[in-house]
């Protein structure tokens, strides 16, 4: 773990040092009234100190005892970005295409792009799952899913 | 005599019809969930915490509890079947539950763990319901320092529990502490970590981050990884153990149900911990322990037994002192305080219905799991069957719907996401996310309990050391950070890659 650990503990040490300016700036207070950034700046600075240690550890670390493992070798890697961009853009267009509109897309893009399978069988299979979850969600356990522009 | 007008008055709540469904509902979803790989209690429940918005509290807690302990049966289930846990409690019934499976004998390992569960799950809660009062009154003394303290000790044995690296896994909890401090500072009034972003002024909603952290983050993981699954083809039958099964067994289910309860008692510790440590003592304990890892049923019994008496025993310290000790029991505690419940020692006489209608439902719920599970196996083996194609966007799309509809907010399924990029980046660097959620849901508590004590103090930090039960607390809290220092301790997690 080691280059991981490199990479993660600098990280860490970035954010724990980024907290605590931040909580000195919010204001520390006294020891008798603490104000809001007084157990925070102590946070930070713990979690500093122990990026620290990681950091340090995975240094002291030879050569020799590093797995030639590379974190990102996946050959699905691909497949999961285009996941992720899928699901971020669900959730910034939910709310101006409406519920359905926006699953089905979701659905059709996932099975029929991503997963390649054949174009009749994801639209069909898209369609059924965007009623179904419209059925379960919005009508029976009333949930207030976003209407688009066209009603629905 | 106090404990059975309790416990009379707990079956009239429960077996209300609605609340019979609800536990229906639950251990049933609870058993589905146990039986898909790739998607835990935690992020279960965190994805159906919005749908019982419209049940009243106690409907939905036992609903939520039933989740729970019904994913201790199911994920047995996919362990013997399959050779992939369902969760992680269950991963060392893999080891000898799958080769009894490969040698024909599916059917007394299903059925030994079915009836392993109920045995250890019908102790739990017994115990529960006689250890529950008793605690409440002791914990009713506490004030902010003891609170305090005790929930150092809490956040510690978690640390010191989680899988891999203590230092990670303290990291991890200071980074939950920071992180619940997000919003209004309830003191000054003051924004806190916002930014202007309008969404964080409320605070981070932990609903939103599980389901990052557990739901999201299982995903991506898994659509790298590809899952694999050889569903065993043989016919199943003769799902009751043999008389020689049942002796094999008893012992292993009597040790593993009071080992269970009791590391479930503990902060931190819980049905995983449990499954191992029962499996470990039965290999130590056995006659013939080269017949482990081979098909023993005793590995099957006792880990079975264990890790279901231990989510009876994790709702102990939730329900009577309202510490959660580990990510499940957070995310009910989140649960309860969105139903406007404060769990903790006044829980039992300010809803009472709550209290022993929960235990109680948790004893019929081990009923229903016992004479729903047996027969419902051919279908959870259908359900293994469903491809993970789409599985996964079923499962993207339940986190979407579930954090959304939490505030109607667009806002809050953006911040789940970015929780799920975390979360599988965290699996990634090997992270563990237990510590962080616990935090994140102590955090508020603690800094509230700090504040109020040295309000009480006038500022004298001596308070947390001059008051006995505090002092010992953290005392304890000390002691669990040294020991490992000292002793260089073997990682639990070495345990778990043997």
């Amino acid at each position: 773990m080691g280059k991981a650990d490199r990479i993660s503990g600098l990280f860490w040490l970035l954010f724990g040092i980024i907290i605590t300016i931040e909580s000195h700036r919010l204001g520390l207070g006294t020891v008798h009234s603490p104000g809001p950034g007084f157990l925070f700046f102590y946070a930070g600075i713990f979690v500093s100190l122990m990026a620290l240690i990681i950091l340090v550890r995975a240094w002291g670390m030879r050569r020799g005892e590093e797995t030639g493992e590379t974190l990102f070798a996946g050959r699905n890697i691909r497949k999961l970005v285009y996941v992720l961009i899928s699901v971020f853009l669900y959730a910034i267009l939910m709310e101006w295409l409406g519920f359905l509109l926006v699953t089905l897309l979701l659905f059709v893009v996932i099975l029929a792009v991503i997963e390649k399978k054949r174009w009749p069988v994801a639209v069909l299979t898209s369609i059924a799952v965007t009623g179904i979850a419209y059925l379960v969600f919005q009508t029976a356990l009333k949930s207030q899913l976003p209407k688009g522009p066209f009603g629905f | 005599m106090h404990v059975m007008h309790n416990m009379l008055f707990g079956f009239q709540v429960a077996l209300q019809p609605v609340n019979l469904l609800y536990c229906l509902m639950g251990t049933l979803i609870g058993t589905m969930v146990g039986v898909l790989p790739g998607l835990g209690p935690a992020a279960a429940i965190a994805l159906l915490l919005p749908t019982t918005f419209q049940a009243s509290p106690v409907s939905a807690t036992i609903m939520l509890a039933g989740i729970y302990y019904g994913a201790m049966y199911g994920g047995s289930t996919t362990s013997i079947l399959v050779n992939i846990p369902g969760e992680a409690a269950s991963v060392v019934t893999c080891l000898d539950g799958y080769q009894m499976a490969l040698k024909g004998r599916a059917g007394p390992a299903l059925g030994i763990a079915a009836f392993g569960s109920f045995i250890a799950g019908t102790f739990g809660v017994v115990a529960l319901s006689v250890t529950g009062p008793i605690l409440s009154g002791v914990a009713l003394k506490f004030g902010p320092p003891e609170y305090f303290s005790m929930m150092i000790v809490g956040i510690t044995v978690l640390t010191y529990l989680s899988s891999g690296s203590m230092v990670k896994a303290l990291l991890m909890a200071a980074t939950g502490l920071i992180l619940g401090g997000v919003g209004v500072d309830t003191i000054s009034g003051k924004y806190r970590f916002t930014y202007g972003i309008e969404v964080l002024t409320d605070g981070l909603g932990l609903v939103p981050v599980v389901m990052g952290l557990f739901g999201i983050a299982e995903v991506l993981e898994n659509l790298e990884k590809e899952i694999k699954r050889d569903i065993l083809s043989a016919h199943i039958d003769h799902l009751l153990p043999n008389l020689q099964d049942w002796k094999d067994s008893s012992g292993p289910i009597a040790r593993g149900t009071i080992l269970g309860f009791f590391l479930g008692l503990v902060p931190g510790g819980g049905a995983i911990i449990a499954s191992f440590a029962s499996y470990a003592m039965e290999k130590k304990l056995a006659k013939h322990p080269e017949e482990f890892g081979h098909g023993a049923i005793q590995g099957v019994a006792g880990p079975e037994s264990a890790n279901n008496s231990a989510a009876s025993g994790n709702f102990i310290p939730l329900l009577t002192l309202g510490i959660p000790c580990n990510a499940v029991m957070a995310i009910l505690l989140g649960a309860l305080m969105i139903h406007g419940l404060q769990p903790g020692p006044l829980l039992m006489t300010r809803a009472p219905d709550l209290f022993w209608g929960t235990i109680v439902s948790m004893y019929i719920g081990n009923v229903m799991l016992l004479v729903l599970n047996l027969p419902l196996i051919g279908l959870w083996v259908k359900v293994l069957k469903i491809p993970y194609y789409l599985l996964y966007p079923l499962i993207l799309l339940f986190c979407l719907i579930g954090s959304y509809s939490l505030n109607n907010n667009a806002a809050e399924v953006v911040i789940m996401l970015i929780f799920g990029v975390v979360g599988y980046l965290m699996r990634k660097f090997r992270y563990d996310g237990a510590p962080l959620i616990l935090a994140l849901v102590l955090g508020p508590m603690l800094e509230e309990a700090f504040r109020q004590s040295l309000m009480l103090s006038k500022g004298d930090f001596s308070i947390f050391v001059s008051r006995p039960l505090s002092l010992a607390f953290l005392i304890t809290a000390v002691l669990l950070l040294v020991i490992p220092v000292v002793t260089q301790r073997k990682k639990l997690s070495t345990l778990e890659e043997e």
